[in-house]
């Protein structure tokens, strides 16, 4: 089928068309006979939050880097394309060369949230293939993921071929060539992924074989076709020379994040109890400031963009910060680029950076304590102080701010009713400080805005062992917090209690799950990361078809000596420092960042070496 | 960046082919402001709190429509050769714009008086002379009443006075044509509005359509340069 023939005859039915039709600035176009392998990169997603995502960006560029290799991007159709793609029988296609992806050597899908593993399923289909990895029989195209969620890959283990686990730069190019040899070789697809097991960083699941205990959990897991016992994650050894774009693909329409972005550093030097990207992504490495500084300068020439934004987890705890900003400022301030700092943290937000920030554009103020009291703080290693969080702000209102976004979250390990009341009493000392300040701005109101998520447990944390709340606590929490509130200032947001049930069903499930989410997609679920498509009658009737009990997974309390689903996967943090700190949790007690002291968590064995200096 | 003063105000001309057909007026507009910054021009920026280059556009043009004639207006700090200017801008236009003239801006946009397209209707199961014929017909009433959504919301209007055919043909199962409609910043008539007062009069829907702008025209018919 010719897709860019029948498109021509639809995309003026369908809402925002720009989303399906590539051609942006900064696409890359090749000839497809003068490829070798034809990579569709696909974000499960619709476009505005994919072509926000970073990661995309990076290994587009890369792939593209090489003359043999085409990258091409696709997303998740909206439902009234989707509609009439299905009615005019059109195959899902890369937006470079608007042909269909069931062609192409490559499908590999990001996994950013488990709320979107229904649209990979959808997309599979969209294209034309089979959702299940055992019933694509040729060697291509072969499905492949990688991502953050692909640290515990077993509840899509059944659709996906192969499991890309830590950073893509240099895998995904050894997967490329391994597999333009194996074409030459004529290999079908069970030798390329015993050959690819062998490659560290994938997992091959098909090569894995689960056995159960009579309680319903994992008695052991077996590898086969010399696949080995434990996959190790990768990591780019050497941050400061990875390979980073010049260029965008700049989108038409506007995205969540229009933007250039650099990357600042990859890891996170805190620990908090309950982030699992501040696990998964050690080892802590940096750049250096003259490379992002270049970094920043190259995309700006090259894309046209205003803003640049300093990416990381936590882009305050880059050590050469106020160097780069005194590097950035002079060019920016020249060429009317604004700096976006995202996450900074209250507790080393200094003076001269205030005074740096204050150079660059004024968007909102977020600050994350995420919990209400001081204990609870120290239960979840949030080593932010009451003090800290009313110091920054009074030097954000001095400094002309009138809007405070606090972020929180309920459900915490150990929370009590004095936890959640402690969220508000927080914001109300913050409402309180501005109206003590005699520099307050005239007449001027200040505006706390309370968010607050539900926790999620999480795989590679020290809280994967702990069970989520229901959702009776869950919603008598937000209750609670909804009446303790008794100033106009404060307003309270917060997130749906099921939503993050089924998150937390899909972080920590295992490859029985499989069914459930395949019966959740057939009975129409598809990009349910938004509330209006999310439909929590779907899971619990797919479960039940299934014959799963979705509260085992969300709401039960794991031993430590459980075999979990992802044991076999090494993520650099090792399970006895995850023991180490739930137990130092339930004490209470908070461990030094990693430039304090190092806790000791192992994820430096993949650098062969400390992670600071010595 | 911030000059006080300028020198030149540019008009180029582009064409606006394939794919990006389909992106709207407004990410056009905001596409072409990023790439003129990467350009090079020594482009004038507003003053203000948030300067951004001046940049203005001569008549939008609706999405899905294909245009040969495209205008645009932006301010230089030094004066430049036309060439340099078409140059630099084609090394940044994204796939599907193409710069071909660039001069000084001397005619106000409000001259523009009528737009030119070249129209293209295919019909699945219906013969293309035929239709024809109908739209002939069609065209030669005295009165063709149709509902326009303005800002003011909807109100009828005649548009008889405001659109002629300057070539018509009907061959196999398709339609070809050049339509010229009244445009500019009074009173303007997408072709479209014409195509589909015809399409429920007659009940002939087309099952694909491709318009091109190819002209833009003043009060004594000229080109607008």
């Amino acid at each position: 089928m010719d897709v860019k023939k029948a498109l021509e005859r639809v995309l003026l039915q369908v809402q925002k068309p720009a989303r399906y039709i590539g051609g942006e600035l900064g696409s890359i176009v090749k000839s497809k006979d003068q490829v070798d392998v034809r990579f569709a990169f696909c974000f499960p997603d619709l476009y505005e939050v994919g072509m926000s995502h970073l990661g995309m960006k990076i290994l587009y560029s890369l792939m593209n880097e090489r003359q043999d290799v085409w990258c091409q991007r696709v997303f998740a159709p909206d439902t009234d394309m989707e509609k009439i793609m299905r009615e005019k029988k059109i195959p899902l296609w890369g937006l470079e060369s608007l042909e269909p992806i069931k062609d192409f050597d490559f499908i590999g899908f990001t996994l950013q949230y488990e709320m979107s593993y229904t649209a990979i399923l959808n997309m599979l289909d969209l294209a034309g293939l089979p959702v299940k990895s055992c019933d694509r029989k040729a060697l291509s195209p072969l499905v492949v993921a990688g991502g953050p969620c692909a640290c515990n890959p077993e509840p899509i283990a059944d659709f996906i071929d192969l499991f890309i686990l830590g950073e893509g730069e240099e895998v995904n190019l050894e997967l490329i060539d391994l597999y333009q040899k194996g074409k030459k070789e004529g290999w079908d697809k069970p030798r390329y992924l015993k050959e690819a097991a062998q490659i560290q960083g994938i997992y091959v699941p098909s090569f894995y074989d689960f056995s159960y205990n009579e309680d319903g959990t994992i008695n052991k897991v077996t590898a086969r076709e010399g696949a080995p016992e434990i996959v190790h994650k990768r990591i780019i050894k050497d941050l400061d020379k990875v390979y980073y774009p010049k260029n965008f693909v700049v989108p038409f329409i506007d995205t969540v994040h229009d933007r250039a972005m650099t990357e600042v550093l990859r890891g996170c030097i805190r620990g908090c109890r309950f982030c699992q990207a501040g696990f998964i992504y050690r080892p802590f490495r940096e750049k250096e400031f003259e490379t992002i500084n270049q970094n920043a300068m190259d995309l700006c020439k090259n894309t046209g963009y205003d803003e640049v934004s300093l990416t990381s987890l936590s882009t305050s705890d880059y050590s050469k910060l106020e160097p780069l900003l005194d590097k950035m400022l002079p060019w920016t301030t020249e060429e009317s680029v604004n700096i976006a700092l995202p996450s900074l943290r209250v507790d080393n937000f200094s003076p001269r950076l205030m005074e740096q920030i204050a150079k660059v554009r004024k968007s909102g103020l977020t600050f994350a304590p995420e919990a209400g009291t001081q204990r609870l703080r120290d239960v979840i290693n949030k080593n932010v102080s009451e003090q800290e969080v009313l110091n920054t702000c009074k030097t954000a209102f001095e400094g002309g701010y009138t809007s405070v976004k606090l972020y929180f979250m309920m459900g915490l390990p150990t929370e009590t009713m004095e936890d959640i009341e402690g969220i508000v009493h927080l914001a109300q000392k913050v409402v309180d400080l501005y109206y003590s300040l005699p520099t307050k701005p005239k007449g001027k109101g200040v505006n706390v805005t309370v968010s607050c998520a539900c926790f999620v447990p999480k795989p590679f944390t020290p809280f994967e062992f702990e069970p989520q709340d229901t959702r009776a606590q869950l919603q008598e929490k937000q209750r609670r917090l909804l009446d303790t509130v008794k100033s106009k200032k404060i307003s309270i947001k917060y997130h749906d209690s099921i939503t993050s049930f089924l998150e937390a069903v899909l972080a920590r499930g295992d490859r029985r799950l499989c069914p459930v989410i395949e019966t959740a997609w057939r009975n129409g679920g598809n990009l349910e990361g938004w509330n209006e498509h999310f439909e929590v009658q779907r899971w619990t009737n797919a479960a039940k078809e299934c014959g799963v009990d979705l509260d085992f997974y969300a709401l039960r309390r794991r031993g430590y000596e459980e075999v979990m689903p992802w044991d076999h996967l090494d993520y650099g943090v090792t399970k006895a420092f995850l023991i180490r700190e739930n137990k130092l949790a339930y004490e209470d007690r908070p461990t030094p960042h990693c430039r304090m002291k190092c806790s000791g968590c192992g994820a430096n064995r993949l650098l062969g070496g400390a992670c600071f200096g010595e | 960046m911030g000059n006080e003063l300028f020198a030149d105000t540019v008009r180029v001309f582009f064409e606006k082919k394939g794919r990006i057909k389909y992106i709207s007026h407004l990410d056009i507009v905001r596409c072409i402001s990023r790439a003129i910054k990467r350009s090079g021009l020594p482009v004038w920026y507003t003053l203000g709190f948030n300067p951004h280059i001046y940049l203005t556009f001569a008549l939008p043009l609706s999405l899905g429509f294909e245009s040969e004639c495209e205008s645009m207006d932006f301010r230089l700090t030094e004066h430049k050769d036309p060439q340099e200017i078409i140059e630099s801008l084609n090394r940044v236009f994204p796939e599907g714009l193409r710069v071909y003239k660039a001069v000084l801006a001397v005619t106000k946009p409000e001259a523009i008086r009528w737009a030119q397209y070249d129209i293209q209707l295919e019909y699945d199961c219906l013969s293309g002379e035929e239709v024809a014929k109908e739209f002939e017909a069609f065209c030669g009433q005295s009165c063709i009443e149709t509902s326009k959504r303005t800002k003011k919301g909807e109100k009828t209007i005649d548009l008889k006075p405001l659109f002629s055919i300057q070539k018509l043909i009907g061959e196999r199962n398709a339609v070809t044509m050049v339509m010229r409609a009244a445009a500019g910043t009074s009173l303007n008539i997408n072709p479209t509005l014409v195509l589909n007062a015809f399409a429920a009069q007659s009940g002939r829907v087309p099952d694909w359509m491709k318009i091109v702008r190819t002209r833009i025209l003043t009060e004594e018919l000229e080109d607008f340069v």
